[in-house]
């Protein structure tokens, strides 16, 4: 009797073990909330519950539920990712094969392209010019592959070039506004007047980093953009005559410049700027709070990013985030685009921005955000974005491009490897992934 | 009762032999089969089968190439400091008069803290203006790159997983150290052997199973060097640390190739495999021989 009771918990246990990962089949009254003649839309986005972003998005789901009770009910569900987003794409990769793909799922702004091309997500429906324009031009551009809008964004984001006030004004370097940014010719001009004012404090004019990961193409590819050229082609599938054209090699050679002339350090010192031993750095927007609450002797200004000599006044700054979008298996599309439009809108920005100090994606939440107006480095962070805000690349490879990215700039900028052999060897590298969409 | 027994056994046994099957046997069976395909993770329906296309491949390209040479470096360095150091650290516990167990759970804890740990510590010690190169400034050497040089990078990888995995293998001598029947070196006292002697014919060849399993071991451990590259260097500078097995989880999960990073799995597994029958067979005809030396000896 025991022994057969022993087999059973065997069995159980095994069973328990093969069933963890089925999908659920949720009814109406399963979930409080969920009322008989709502629509269920499931929704998942990339983020632990307990962390003010993952509140954020509750939030904006019990607010969704509110405003259209007994037409649609949302069920969100959060999973955790890592730094270079594993974890949750992981899931959803898993989920493409085995089933279970919810109707609405957050994407990175840059995999769009990805998903959209294999048939992970499809297009929202159709959204008028008003519903459009409350949106910044970056948010639109991001979510769109192939002339349709896939995806909407509640977070933008910017990168900042940062100065410190004190050493600028010693220095007697004017800062320009933003319709008039320092050229490269006349950036490295003032690196050369800093270079002496720095390497006495025991610095570098510049604190500049290539880390490997997402940030180097976000932060750098602007120097390629600004300079006329582009990392791959509109239609996201040819690199050849781009990613190794002399546009780009120039922007490659500017950073080999920077680095030739010592006016970084090649290996990563922390807090360089945050310490006064630099006097510019590139980093994201999140810096100005960091400054503000951690380095008050910082006097921080943000400058306009600078431009190629070459620049004809067009779009460059970086952009771009996660955005939601409706997976191919939602059958209500637009209950989904419902649902996506409310997470992306005016007033989950707002609250985007209040719990998780991220910037938000339409221009009533930054009006209505007073942080926007009356500090004048959030100010010139916002016009930029708004103003110059350029999506990164849209292809379907675009992990490869941006992995290649970061090693030519290594290889060229630190390495002193020759510019345009390197991003040949990456074109070509490229060209093997794309392989897959060109056959 | 035998029928009873068995009954028993499998209810024990079941619940591991399901999930053996579900989470080892049959990723492994998979990844065979993915291997021959162009299986791409977004959009799985659209696999075809390629045959030999992707082993041909991952030879062509230079990615591969190169971080096979890394790893082969990484096993290059590792191997012999981490066997040797662990030896001698085993034999250093094993003399001293004081503090064993102190000593003992000193060389360890970096065995027990997580691998991510250990390497977020150490990139601060390899900083610019961290620890080693304030000491190095001190004794009127230059500041060294360290982890941020493609020439550097490695060594300092391998370096820091040596001192990781060192206090693991020295246990295992160290237990290794305590089996020897001490009749072995009282007589070898009497004979007036040195201590170089003493090491050379009693510990060594006591310890020989011992120095075959950590062998083996560490080499597997050093071929499959993941962690920290990624968490310290993330491949660079210019891949100069980017390993097999992180190409394999690039190539799988950021870059979608489940197929391509299958062949790679495949090919990866089976050069282990071989590298540990040649070791084995190697290690295993040595013993052979010195027992017909020894017995010749006798004679």
């Amino acid at each position: 009797m025991k022994k057969r009771l022993l087999c059973l918990a065997g069995a159980l246990l095994a069973a328990g073990c093969l069933t963890g990962c089925q999908k659920k089949q949720v009814r109406p009254g399963e979930i409080a909330g969920y009322d008989e003649g709502e629509g269920y839309l499931s929704i998942w986005v990339h983020s632990i519950e307990d962390t003010e972003e993952g509140q954020a998005y509750r939030e904006s789901v019990e607010r969704f539920n509110e405003e259209y009770d007994g037409t649609y009910f949302a069920d969100i569900e959060f999973i955790p990712r890592n730094d270079s987003g594993g974890g949750y794409s992981d899931k959803v990769n898993a989920s493409v094969m085995a089933g279970g793909l919810p109707d609405v799922l957050t994407v990175d702004g840059p995999n769009v392209a990805a998903y959209a091309a294999n048939g992970i997500i499809q297009p929202l429906a159709e959204l008028t010019e008003d519903e459009k324009s409350i949106y910044l031009p970056s948010i639109i551009e991001q979510g769109t592959y192939q002339d349709q809008l896939y995806a909407l964004g509640v977070m933008e984001s910017s990168v900042g070039l940062y100065y410190n006030k004190d050493i600028l004004e010693e220095a007697g370097i004017e800062v320009p506004d933003a319709d008039h940014p320092w050229t490269w010719s006349e950036f490295l001009d003032i690196l050369e007047t800093l270079k002496p004012i720095m390497e006495e404090k025991g610095g570098y004019p510049l604190d500049m980093t290539f880390p490997v990961g997402e940030s180097s193409i976000y932060y750098f590819a602007p120097f390629v953009w600004s300079n006329g050229g582009d990392l791959v082609s509109e239609d996201g599938l040819t690199v050849d005559g781009y990613f190794n054209s002399d546009q780009t090699v120039e922007a490659f050679q500017f950073f080999r410049n920077v680095v030739e002339k010592e006016y970084m350090s090649e290996a990563p010192i922390d807090h360089l700027f945050e310490s006064g031993r630099a006097a510019f750095k590139f980093d994201g927007a999140w810096e100005v709070n960091t400054i503000y609450q951690s380095y008050p002797d910082i006097n921080l200004g943000v400058a306009p990013y600078v431009v190629s000599d070459n620049w004809n006044g067009g779009t460059y700054t970086p952009t771009g985030s996660w955005a939601f979008a409706a997976s191919s298996k939602a059958s209500d599309i637009e209950g989904a685009t419902e649902l996506v439009k409310w997470m992306s809108g005016v007033e989950s920005g707002i609250r985007i921005w209040e719990m998780a100090k991220s910037f938000p994606s339409t221009y009533e939440a930054f009006e209505n955000i007073d942080v926007f107006t009356s500090d004048e480095n959030y100010r010139a962070l916002y016009n930029q974005l708004s103003n110059y805000g350029h999506p990164r690349p849209k292809t379907p490879v675009y992990p490869q491009v941006s992995t290649s990215f970061q090693e030519a700039l290594e290889s060229i900028a630190l390495g002193g490897k020759d510019a345009k052999e390197q991003t040949d060897k990456s074109v070509e590298r490229i060209n093997a992934k794309l392989e897959r969409y060109t056959r | 009762m035998k029928k009873k027994n068995s009954i028993m056994g499998m209810a024990f046994f079941g619940p591991a032999l399901v999930l053996l099957t579900l989470f080892l046997f049959l990723p492994m069976v998979l990844t065979f089969v993915f291997s021959f395909t162009d299986y791409f993770a977004l959009s799985p329906e659209l696999t075809h089968f390629v045959g030999l296309e992707n082993y041909l491949n991952i030879f062509k390209d230079d990615l591969f190439v190169t971080s096979f040479l890394n790893t082969v470096k990484f096993v290059v360095i590792i191997v012999p400091l981490q066997c040797i150091g662990a030896l001698i650290l085993a034999l250093a516990i094993h003399h001293a008069a004081h503090c064993k167990k102190y000593f003992k759970v000193a060389f360890f804890i970096p065995v027990v803290m997580s691998l991510a740990v250990v390497s977020t510590l150490w990139m601060q010690i390899y900083s610019p203006e961290g620890i080693l190169n304030t000491l190095l400034m001190k004794l009127g050497i230059d500041a060294q790159p360290f982890i941020y040089s493609a020439k550097q990078a490695l060594p300092s990888i391998a370096i820091m997983s040596v001192w990781q995995g060192v206090g693991y293998q020295m246990i295992i001598f160290l237990g290794g150290l305590q089996n020897i029947n001490p009749a072995l070196y009282e007589a070898a006292e009497m004979d007036h052997a040195s201590g170089w002697q003493k090491f050379k014919d009693i510990t060594l060849p006591e310890l020989k199973p011992l120095c075959v399993f950590v062998f083996i071991t560490v080499t597997i451990g050093a071929f499959r060097m993941l962690v920290q590259p990624m968490v310290m260097t993330g491949g660079g500078p210019d891949h100069s640390t980017y390993t097999i097995v992180y190409d394999i989880y690039e190539t799988g999960t950021v870059n979608w190739e489940m197929g391509l990073a299958s062949t790679m799995a495949i090919v990866f597994t089976v050069f282990v495999v071989i590298l540990t029958i040649i070791q084995n067979v190697l290690t295993k005809d040595k013993e052979g021989r010195k027992h017909v030396h020894k017995k010749a000896k006798t004679n």
